[in-house]
């Protein structure tokens, strides 16, 4: 295992996402159907090869030498959640508000100090929700904080 | 002759004022996001597709303007290449293997003047060979059923997979994965919904635009923020020295040569600018043998040949895109996406029944490419001052347009929440050493190619017999099988 063990793991899952991609499709049944293949017969030959192909993969997986440090995944997560709380603020919060707290955080982790990160963050944000929303006429949310 | 007259009709969109202010913005904004290190054409196209669309401009117009961006990032790729021997993308590899060398011998002014005009002269070279063989393409693109596409299709995903990438079998996979985020929604043929796991957001489908944004712009964050804590990048000062003429009549058959090369190589379906540029740098290498010691020190013709190259190839490969609906590129994949996003579908008779899209969109390039040349001569000292920029600085920004123009399609968190699932799913496939572009080949051609051989399979009332009918789907499938078998045939005669 080691070098072998992601690219056998990743084999592993999709093997199983084709027996799922396959059993679903398998059972897809229309009532009325005017051509001889129909909506299964697609999706059931892209699983037959998928469940070749991650086969081949298990059987002759690559090396891989990714062994981050635990900094750097505290990093990923952290970039990973932080995005992910974007998202929830995004629409809630609204633009101003969580780009600005959102893109502090995001400068502090590429090591900017805290008090430039945040008069940086917000001017970016109340800059870009003015360009955004009136020059350019996009959807952005403006947030319960001003009333939207 | 009446080329001509389709070239005049794309010059008179190409240069109605609110085109041309899109060719030109694209062309600079394309520079810059190709020389910032880390963000490739790729990622600056998908960055702007949604925002793009969102501003509600008319297909032409967005096509124009993202195709700007894309060949705009091809130039500015070069930059931070030379500069700081940090390619902005793939297709810059081969350009610090001599630009480099060139900025550290003092000569970066050099080495960035020749490589713009090199860059220009492939992308005018490509364009010429696109307006030449569109038509002769499109006309011949006529004559396709629906079975001749399947193979079309099963060709570009056979070239993708032996040429592409270091493994064939982990392209094939993430062809796989393309095709099968195409057939989630509901089913164009019986109305059935498939794979939707009963969530509303995925009756229609997986958004294209989540889906490119997600996996291109999001796993990027990721990987900037991975690679950051080694991130202390020396730039080499521009200097004052200029290309000659001498420089110029010096390298002018290695850059027409490459032209040439790149050209193909673009055209070739999922072949894009990074093998386009290494097979020129590998010609000339051995066309100037003998004489080819200062290649890899900072050789003239070492740092033309790619560019020339690059540029060529990332023209060449929106031939087919155009003519024929299959993309030459992961980026030109982007585009096509973008195209059926406006309900329009490249393929033969966009030329015939939309005129003003494709050649618009050929007549544009001309302009920028012109546009660019003089961005890139006088204008060079701000974009590598841009190339300062911090990393801090310039995350935010990409997160917060990733989700403005997410956000803005249509409205709805879901979208946003998908996006970053699909950022971390890309980013795993990165590490496990896949390539992105063959999942948004396969996801932007999966519906054209199901229904293509639906289509097929009904002509013939299920004989599977019909994808052997006539001498073009005949053809086809024996390129394919060449594209199959090729590359492994040639590597066992180069072990010998």
């Amino acid at each position: 295992m080691g070098l072998y063990m992601f690219d056998r793991l990743f084999a592993g899952a999709l093997l199983c996402l084709s027996g799922l991609i396959a059993w679903t499709a398998f059972h897809f049944e229309v009532p009325f159907q005017y051509e001889p293949l129909g909506p299964k017969a697609f999706p059931l030959i892209l699983s037959a090869v998928l469940g070749f192909c991650s086969v081949w993969l298990l059987v002759k997986p690559s090396a891989n030498k990714w062994a981050p440090t635990g900094a750097v995944l505290i990093k990923l997560l952290s970039g990973v959640a932080l995005m992910t709380g974007y998202a929830f603020l995004f629409e809630k919060a609204g633009f101003i508000v969580s780009t600005a707290i959102v893109g502090t955080v995001f400068c502090i982790l590429f090591g900017e100090k805290p008090v430039r990160a945040i008069m940086y963050s917000v001017i970016l944000s109340v800059v870009s929700y003015f360009v955004m929303k009136h020059l350019l006429q996009l959807n952005v949310p403006i947030g319960m904080l001003f009333g939207g | 002759m009446e080329t001509l007259g389709f070239l005049a009709t794309g010059f008179s969109v190409a240069l109605a004022p609110m085109n041309l202010a899109l060719v030109l913005i694209g062309c600079f904004v394309g520079t810059l996001i190709g020389s910032l290190p880390g963000i490739g054409p790729i990622n600056g196209v998908a960055i702007l597709l949604p925002l793009a669309y969102a501003m509600g401009f008319p297909p032409e117009s967005a096509l124009i303007l993202l195709a700007g961006v894309y060949y705009g990032a091809e130039y500015g790729g070069r930059i931070s290449s030379i500069l700081l021997n940090v390619p902005g993308d793939a297709g810059a590899i081969m350009t610090t293997l001599d630009g480099y060398p060139l900025a550290q011998k003092g000569e970066g002014g050099r080495a960035l003047a020749l490589s713009a005009v090199a860059s220009f002269v492939g992308s005018i070279g490509a364009l010429i060979l696109i307006v030449l063989f569109a038509p002769m393409l499109s006309d011949l693109a006529l004559k396709f059923g629906p079975s001749e596409f399947v193979w079309l299709m099963t060709f570009a995903f056979t070239c993708l997979a032996t040429m592409v990438g270091s493994r064939p079998l982990k392209t094939t996979i993430g062809v796989v994965i393309g095709l099968l985020l195409a057939t989630v929604g509901v089913d164009s043929g019986t109305g059935f919904l498939r794979f939707t796991m009963d969530i509303p957001n995925f009756f229609d489908g997986v958004d294209f635009l989540v889906v490119v944004i997600g996996m291109f712009a999001i796993s990027e964050v990721l990987v900037l923020l991975e690679s950051w804590l080694r991130n202390d990048m020396k730039m080499t000062p521009v200097g004052k020295s200029f290309v000659s003429i001498s420089d110029l009549l010096a390298v002018k058959w290695v850059v027409l040569r490459s032209t040439l090369i790149g050209f193909v190589i673009g055209v070739l379906p999922g072949t894009g600018a990074s093998i386009g540029s290494a097979v020129a740098y590998g010609t000339e290498k051995r066309f100037a043998e003998g004489n080819d010691d200062q290649f890899g020190k900072g050789d003239i013709r070492g740092l033309a040949a790619p560019e020339a190259a690059n540029n060529a190839s990332a023209a060449g490969s929106m031939l087919p895109m155009l003519t024929l609906g299959i993309p030459g590129s992961g980026t030109t994949a982007i585009l096509l996406g973008a195209l059926l996003m406006f309900n329009i579908t490249p393929g033969p008779l966009l030329f015939e029944q939309q005129p003003e899209i494709a050649w618009g969109l050929i007549a544009s390039m001309f302009v920028g490419n012109l546009a660019l040349l003089v961005m890139n001569l006088p204008l060079i000292g701000m974009f590598v001052r841009l190339l300062s920029i911090k990393q801090s600085y310039l995350v935010p920004i990409i997160v917060m347009l990733t989700f403005i123009g997410i956000y803005s399609i249509h409205g709805d968190s879901f979208d946003l929440y998908f996006m970053v699932v699909l950022g971390v799913f890309a980013f795993i496939l990165r590490k496990l050493g896949f390539s992105l572009a063959p999942v948004i080949l396969g996801l932007v051609l999966g519906e054209v190619l199901e229904d293509n051989l639906r289509r097929a399979l009904s002509i013939s009332g299920g004989d599977w017999g019909i994808l052997f009918n006539g001498p073009i789907t005949i053809t086809l499938a024996i390129a394919t099988l060449l594209a199959l078998v090729g590359p492994f045939v040639m590597k066992t005669l180069k072990k010998r």
